[in-house]
């Protein structure tokens, strides 16, 4: 830990506390803390012409995740580096854990900073568990706990066990990378920074990795700053995207969806692609727009009535539904050929329902569902929850609703 | 009949009578080249962490290097002689001046060898300068830095035969007798042992390297 004293503002003033417990985090990261601030930073490489990072100022808050991203040459990776000093600033501050980083010497300030690079860096001559307990030895943890940690750490990155005691080379490259995330949080880093970690790898275990990262910070609950030139990627897992420019410009630092909104600039409108707008329904879920009934008729409801939702909606096609229960769906055909204008008393019960093909789920990102609305003949899909063993019907949503969800 | 045998290859009564002064020239032979060996490993470590710490003494140690290694062994001693006279030190002080070439360019080769990456790691994870060199590059190193001992011990094992001409012992000594008197037997077991010798080293080097190196066998 990086250690001076703390201070959190709660109803009885501002407390010191002295350590790093997981309650004491949790406070941190509630309060809103910055974790890492930069304030001006500038790098400027000797016998380079050009500036690498020019007035650099933004803060990362405690327990969020940050991307930094941009085209090569934007300084981005300088900028993780100065944050654990393997790259001194030429100019201004950093703070690290409400500390002055320079005034700690490197390689202790680094003990406390996890690191995950690109090409990983494994030592090729330790096992994968000695790998993994690295920092650990470092700081002096004995044995028998180094191994129970690396235990934990395994299961926690997904790494299979009897992985452990083999040297990194016979890894694959998706095993290597989750080893290195071990590696990085093996003693408990209030800070990872992570550098392009998932560049090196093929797009299936990408994604993967890439959730299986969402799903780590949900139980650690790190402060994290990534640097990728995926924009992608950035918007997938961060809180916050830093968007830089050549020469080391930070051209805005805003939410995945403030970004995709509202950009503050051409080159940052450029960087984000042509995709805007679907960018942005890639991070709504079905759950944020509100489903309507459609066309939609009750089992009991009488033929005509269900003709004329039809003719009410203009459409080929009704739903049958009660409450949460979806029924499935009935085809003007079939209305209109079971019509026995001797035999006022059916209901549409009565007829043989066809099931709904276009199905969402509240958590299926509004990019998907808007997927499977195009994709469907009747241009809707029908969201259902899945609740223990039964479905629950909430209603249906057309390419309007989905439009709608930008809106908010 | 003894002038006959005398003359042949090998006079294995010779040999049988002179095993003392052949395990005697055996442990002067061993001790040269040991000594020198060991002097020369820690003083190549030593000038390869300067070299490879302060980069521009790189050219200058190993540009001295290689001219005290083109120097014939022969003009060599003969050079110190006036400094050292004759003896141990003067033959030691050749002897090791040979080995500094080889180990510190392979050294050097072996640290600058180890990828990028896995230095950045070891910075990033907090390391010290001395423990990265220590306990991650110069493990990684080994394969190079034995590479270049096999072929400094080697030489120097050979080498060592021709400070006797400086009286310093060893196999030379049996050489040079069997050269005085025209006498092949002393020669050929001077010259035999010498390369068993220097077979010997290179074979327990190569398996050092076999058994410190594990991970170089489960890839």
């Amino acid at each position: 830990m990086v250690g001076d004293t703390w201070w959190v503002n709660s109803s009885t003033g501002r407390t010191p506390i002295c350590t790093a417990t997981a309650r004491f985090r949790q406070i941190l990261a509630e309060s809103g803390r910055a974790a890492i601030s930069l304030v001006d930073v500038t790098k400027h490489f000797d016998g380079s012409l050009t500036t690498a990072v020019d007035g650099l100022s933004f803060e990362v808050a405690t327990g969020e995740i940050v991307a930094l991203v941009g085209p090569s040459g934007c300084g981005k990776t300088t900028t993780l580096k100065m944050i654990n000093r393997l790259v001194e600033p030429t100019s201004g501050t950093i703070m690290v854990l409400g500390a002055d980083q320079g005034s700690l010497p490197a390689h202790e300030l680094r003990r406390s900073i996890g690191y995950v690079i690109q090409q990983i860096g494994l030592f090729p001559h330790r096992t994968v568990r000695r790998n993994i307990g690295v920092v650990p030895e470092l700081i002096g943890w004995d044995r028998e706990r180094i191994d129970a940690r690396c235990d934990e750490l395994a299961d926690l990155v997904g790494l299979e066990r009897d992985l452990l005691d083999r040297y990194p080379a016979a890894l694959s490259g998706g095993q290597q990378q989750r080893a290195g995330v071990a590696r990085a949080l093996a003693a408990d880093p209030p800070i990872l920074l992570m550098d392009e970690p998932y560049s090196a790898v093929d797009p299936i275990v990408r994604a993967r990795l890439q959730d299986d990262l969402l799903a780590l910070q949900d139980t650690v609950h790190k402060t994290i700053v990534i640097v990728t030139h995926d924009i992608d990627e950035a918007i997938k897992l961060a809180d916050r995207v830093a968007v830089m420019n050549v020469g080391g410009i930070l051209e805005q630092f805003a939410t995945p969806d403030e970004l995709l909104d509202a950009p503050a600039n051409e080159f940052v409108a450029s960087f984000l692609g042509r995709e805007r707008g679907l960018r942005r329904l890639a991070l709504r879920k079905v759950a944020d727009v509100t489903p309507i009934a459609g066309p939609s008729v009750t089992p009991g409801a009488s033929l005509s009535a269900a003709l004329s939702v039809m003719d009410d909606f203009a459409t080929t096609w009704v739903a049958v539904a009660e409450a949460e229960v979806l029924h499935g769906w009935l085809s003007r055909e079939t209305v209109e050929g079971a019509l026995d204008p001797g035999d006022p008393g059916s209901t549409v019960g009565d007829l043989p329902l066809r099931p709904f093909g276009s199905r969402v789920s509240p958590t299926t990102p509004l990019r998907e569902a808007l997927d499977v609305i195009v994709n469907a003949h009747s241009r809707m899909a029908v969201v259902i929850e899945r609740d223990g063993d039964r479905d629950r019907y909430l209603g249906m949503i057309t390419i309007d609703e989905v439009a709608g969800g930008l809106e908010s | 009949m003894i002038a006959d045998e005398r003359r042949s290859l090998i006079w294995w009564a010779w040999v049988g009578d002179h095993l003392d002064d052949i395990w005697q020239r055996t442990v002067e032979h061993v001790q040269i080249a040991l000594i020198a060996i060991v002097v020369g490993c820690l003083l190549s470590f030593v000038l390869s962490v300067i070299a490879v710490r302060f980069r521009w003494t790189f050219k200058p140690i190993t540009r001295v290097g290689s001219i005290l290694y083109t120097i014939p062994s022969l003009a060599l001693f003969g050079l110190l002689i006036p400094f050292t006279g004759l003896g141990l030190l003067t033959a030691e002080i050749a002897l090791v001046s040979y080995t500094i070439f080889i180990l510190v360019s392979n050294t050097v080769a072996g640290l600058d060898a180890v990828p990028a990456a896995v230095k950045d790691a070891a910075d990033a994870m907090g390391y010290t300068w001395w423990r990265r060199l220590l306990t991650v590059e110069f493990p990684l190193a080994l394969p190079t830095v034995i590479a270049g001992l096999r072929i400094a011990s080697v030489t120097v094992i050979g080498l060592v035969t021709v400070a006797a001409l400086i009286g310093n012992g060893g196999y030379g000594a049996l050489i040079n007798d069997g050269l005085q008197r025209s006498f092949p037997t002393p020669i050929v077991i001077g010259s035999v042992l010498s390369v068993a010798f220097a077979l010997l080293v290179d074979g327990l080097l190569a398996l050092a390297l076999w058994a410190l190196t594990p991970w170089r066998r489960h890839a």
